[in-house]
């Protein structure tokens, strides 16, 4: 890695990203919540939040680091197994967070040798 | 006057019942985003070694996790930067994989109707996936208000500003942090949240679709479609959205 990244760069990095998050952020909601939205977009955005979240976990899981695993031997794919169990039979976002993460923990240690 | 014992309450300054609840739903805010602390706090250590190991100092770690919030954007930024690109460059790439906040502050904007600028600022300010996703929740419920959005905010960036702090300061003794599973924090927080928002069947289809097309557009950028790896997310919920959008119009 390299560790001569000059001061300007990094304070240039740290300004601009505060700044361009924040437009993305807060300019949508400024804007769009003094107007009068047409029922097909307002119908639309209802199935933003679930295609964001199943999009996010397929690609975590199934390519963690922009790799594809093979899902029969990846630790991912299990671990998000054990969350979601969890997560269905105790409604608790942390005991099931905390359950991915000491099962994948164990995974990776666990599935080479089980799997030879 | 002067003999008023100390601990009497002056009657002429009534209690606001209004400012009292406000502070219990802000603080209900905060209770609801613990989980989110609990995430973030490994995950900001992993950020603060990353940044240590590149050239960051630690006030420069916390003040870039203080002022962005952007898990995935903030870690992007670092690996574009050891690349040695440009500032330009990084900030290009990091708001493109920023640009899924334009449908989330889109999506929260009907409920942040009639709501003062201020409130809104803070509820933008903290918006990122998991205090999107439990805000969407939580009113699924018909509870939240914009004081608990904004409690949820503020304990998800204490919890990602303070896991910074630590990963910064300790990163010369810290070592890997994979090793605690942190690389699944994230994963497990989404796979929770994807099930606490599939409300029916529809949006459970809506949801997989959208899983199957991320995992096509490498598939399809392989064979020389034209489409840059940070584009997939955003690509992919957006066409899965208009599909169930079309499809379950009538209803």
């Amino acid at each position: 890695m390299t560790n001569n990244l000059s001061s300007a760069t990094i304070w240039g990095v740290i300004v601009g990203m505060a700044l361009l998050n924040y437009s993305v952020r807060f300019l949508p909601i400024a804007i769009v919540s003094r107007m009068d939205l047409p029922r097909p977009i307002m119908r639309w955005l209802s199935f933003i939040p679930i295609s964001v979240m199943g999009a996010l976990v397929a690609s975590e899981v199934m390519r963690p680091g922009g790799q594809w695993s093979n899902p029969l031997t990846s630790p991912s794919v299990y671990a998000a197994l054990v969350t979601a169990a969890v997560f269905k039979l105790t409604r608790s976002f942390l005991g099931a967070t905390v359950a991915g993460m000491a099962s994948f923990v164990v995974l990776q240690r666990v599935l080479p040798t089980l799997l030879g | 006057m002067a003999c008023m014992p100390q601990s009497q309450v002056p009657s002429d300054i009534p209690i606001d019942p209004s400012r009292a609840t406000a502070r219990t739903r802000f603080w209900r805010g905060t209770e609801l985003g613990s989980p989110i602390f609990l995430g973030y706090v490994p995950v900001g250590m992993a950020f603060g070694i990353l940044a240590r190991s590149l050239g960051f100092s630690t006030p420069e770690a916390v003040a870039c996790s203080a002022t962005a919030l952007a898990g995935a954007g903030q870690f992007i930024a670092l690996s574009v930067l050891s690349s040695g690109a440009s500032v330009a460059a990084v900030l290009i790439a990091t708001t493109i994989v920023n640009m899924r906040y334009v449908l989330f502050a889109a999506t929260l904007s009907p409920y942040l109707r009639g709501v003062s600028i201020p409130k809104q600022a803070a509820v933008a300010f903290t918006l990122t996936d998991e205090t999107f996703a439990v805000n969407i929740a939580e009113h699924r419920l018909g509870l939240s208000t914009p004081a608990t959005m904004v409690g949820v905010g503020a304990i998800a960036w204490v919890g990602w500003v303070l896991g910074t702090f630590l990963g910064a300061l300790g990163a010369d003794w810290i070592g890997d942090p994979s090793r605690f599973g942190v690389g699944f924090a994230m994963p497990a927080m989404f796979t929770a949240l994807f099930i606490a928002l599939a409300e029916d069947w529809r949006h459970v289809v809506t949801g997989l679709l959208a899983g199957i097309l991320v995992l096509a557009l490498p598939v399809l950028t392989s064979l020389g479609v034209a489409i840059s790896s940070s584009w997939f997310l955003v690509t992919a919920s957006t066409l899965a959205a208009t599909v169930a959008t079309v499809v379950w119009h009538d209803e």
